[in-house]
């Protein structure tokens, strides 16, 4: 198990999103979680990458207890996430996107001024990796435009890029295809399916069909707790997942 | 005389380029919002004032302004920037208040509303003849350093994540980034490097006193980069330039032509009616921020 959730929960007032929440997830491999609007998947997704911290339980990472980091410090151990609402660096450009995210530290400013050949070789580096993914994503021809100037679904893409560019253990994908076309979608997928061989994902989606294609596992989640999880073929004949969320 | 009078100006000019530049490396590439500039150019013309007049010579006097403004600039920023945007503003606002209260009312040590006199000028002895000559390259010297310091510190990985930041602080975190220290970082930079500018004021003008540091000149260098041009180093220079023109010419304008009305006392309306011209209609200033190709 890379990930590991233990009985998580999380109040905002009176509202729980989170009860007794538990799941773990195997290396390398895609596991989906689903549910209808508001059953509290952002809110897990947060409280792994540290953006909300634990009313009580537990999240194991490698067998490493990060529940009280910080995202940063979470970040830096190998959990890169992306966000529902696509958020890039709308003034820098693409290739720039790339480049923060490499997970390298190279903000150091000592070695600005004192050893720039090295900060210099570095970047090189970086470009080089960060290339080679926007070659992946095949959106290298936009490197120097800004990211704002960007379409909705090539905006989705670069944060994909962003993710894999901080080469992380795992990465929490939240709804990397809402509103991207159906065959855009299917390339998405498929280019994290092809990244499985060298890291997991957890990938919040409705877009059900598409999950049961590419994911190994699949957890369901209803008014913040899991109701059921199994393999996709499981979990497509499943009552209690038909009731909350086809609505059957 | 008209010599004298235009490196006066220069002189001036130079000053503000290196605040406006200090604040755009926070307002301007970080978006961290100071409202207070006007303190740790205080913090500069005061420190390094009393420490010549203690004797000690110039050098040691600017270096002492730095190491202040880097504490205050430390002190303000380890409580606010964990906080959002706003408080920062409200909190530098209020401290270069307090600060210019502190001077006014601490007479032991500032002489109060009278001000200080016979500032004493670095190596004046030297070039007693043409000192303003000295001065202006002194001055220009500094700008010139401050201007290639900023623009190695923005053309890197450091100020990448600045913009970055200023874009999306939380999604910087996602990276690994303490965005919170690097905010420190850039803080307290900009903090020493408004402190050499008020250095350079108090010396060249031999005398300081607390109603030079009013919150309108925080609002005045605002204006330089906001007019300049917003996260472009040479933008606000030249936004410095134009303010600083703009101010000194409406105090010739009445010689040559004749209006029902002082122009030097239209000035303020003027600049504030450009203020809001450039940000409807040019939002990036005179001139724009630079595309990075992505080479250092």
């Amino acid at each position: 198990m890379i990930l590991q959730v233990q009985d998580v929960e999380k109040s905002f007032g009176g509202i729980k999103a989170l009860e007794g929440v538990s799941l773990g997830v195997e290396e390398n491999t895609i596991v989906g979680l689903i549910g209808p609007n508001g059953s509290g998947k952002t809110t897990l997704i947060n409280v792994i990458s540290g953006f909300l911290k634990v009313d009580t339980g537990r999240v194991y990472f490698e067998g490493k207890d990060i529940s009280s980091l910080l995202p940063f410090e979470i970040a830096r151990l190998g959990i890169c996430r992306t966000f529902q609402l696509t958020r890039i660096f709308r003034g820098l450009t693409v290739l720039e996107n790339m480049l923060i995210s490499s997970n390298m530290q190279k903000e150091g400013l000592w070695q600005l001024f004192f050893n720039r050949k090295k900060m210099i070789l570095q970047e090189k580096v970086d470009e080089r990796a960060a290339y080679e993914i926007l070659e992946f994503l095949e959106i290298n021809h936009l490197k120097h435009e800004y990211a704002h100037s960007l379409s909705g679904g090539q905006q989705k893409l670069l944060s994909l890029g962003m993710a894999l560019m901080a080469d992380p253990g795992i990465v929490l994908l939240d709804e990397p295809v809402a509103g991207v076309n159906p065959t855009l979608a299917n390339k998405i997928f498929e280019k994290v399916k092809l990244e499985k061989k060298k890291r997991t994902f957890l990938v919040v989606e409705h877009n059900i069909d598409i999950l049961m294609d590419f994911c190994d596992m699949i957890y369901v989640m209803n008014k913040g707790k899991i109701v059921a999880s199994g393999k996709p073929e499981e979990i497509q004949g499943n009552e209690t997942v038909i009731d909350v969320y086809l609505g059957g | 005389m008209i010599f004298d009078y235009l490196l006066d100006t220069l002189i001036y000019i130079g000053i503000y380029a290196i605040l406006a530049i200090s604040l755009n490396l926070e307002a301007g590439y970080t978006r961290l919002m100071n409202f207070g500039k006007v303190a740790f150019f205080a913090i500069g013309a005061y420190t390094s004032t009393l420490l010549s007049i203690a004797g000690m010579p110039f050098i040691v006097g600017l270096i002492g302004g730095i190491i202040l403004s880097a504490l205050l600039g430390l002190l303000i920023a380890l409580p606010t920037l964990r906080l959002r945007a706003d408080y920062l503003a409200i909190v530098t606002l209020a401290s270069g208040e307090i600060l210019r209260l502190f001077f006014l009312n601490e007479q032991w040590l500032t002489d109060g509303p009278m001000g200080i006199r016979g500032i004493p000028q670095p190596m004046y002895t030297v070039f007693e003849d043409n000192y303003i000559i000295f001065y202006a390259l002194l001055v220009y010297g500094i700008l010139l350093i401050c201007y290639i310091f900023a623009e190695k510190l923005i053309n890197s990985p450091f100020g990448r994540t600045l913009k970055a930041i200023r874009d999306d602080e939380d999604a910087v975190q996602v990276f690994g980034k303490n965005t919170f220290n690097l905010k420190i970082k850039v803080f307290v930079i900009s903090s020493c490097m408004a402190s050499i500018s008020g250095t350079l004021f108090a010396h060249y003008l031999a005398y300081i006193s607390p109603d030079m540091f009013f919150p309108s000149l925080t609002f005045s260098v605002w204006t330089m980069m906001v007019i300049g041009g917003t996260a472009n180093n040479m933008g606000v220079i030249m936004g410095a330039v134009m303010i600083q023109v703009f101010e000194r010419g409406t105090r010739f304008l009445k010689d040559f032509v004749s209006l029902p009305v002082e122009p030097y006392n239209l000035r303020i309306i003027i600049i504030g009616l450009l203020l809001i011209l450039f940000i409807l209609y040019r939002p990036d200033g005179m001139i724009k921020e630079k595309k990075s190709k992505g080479r250092l």
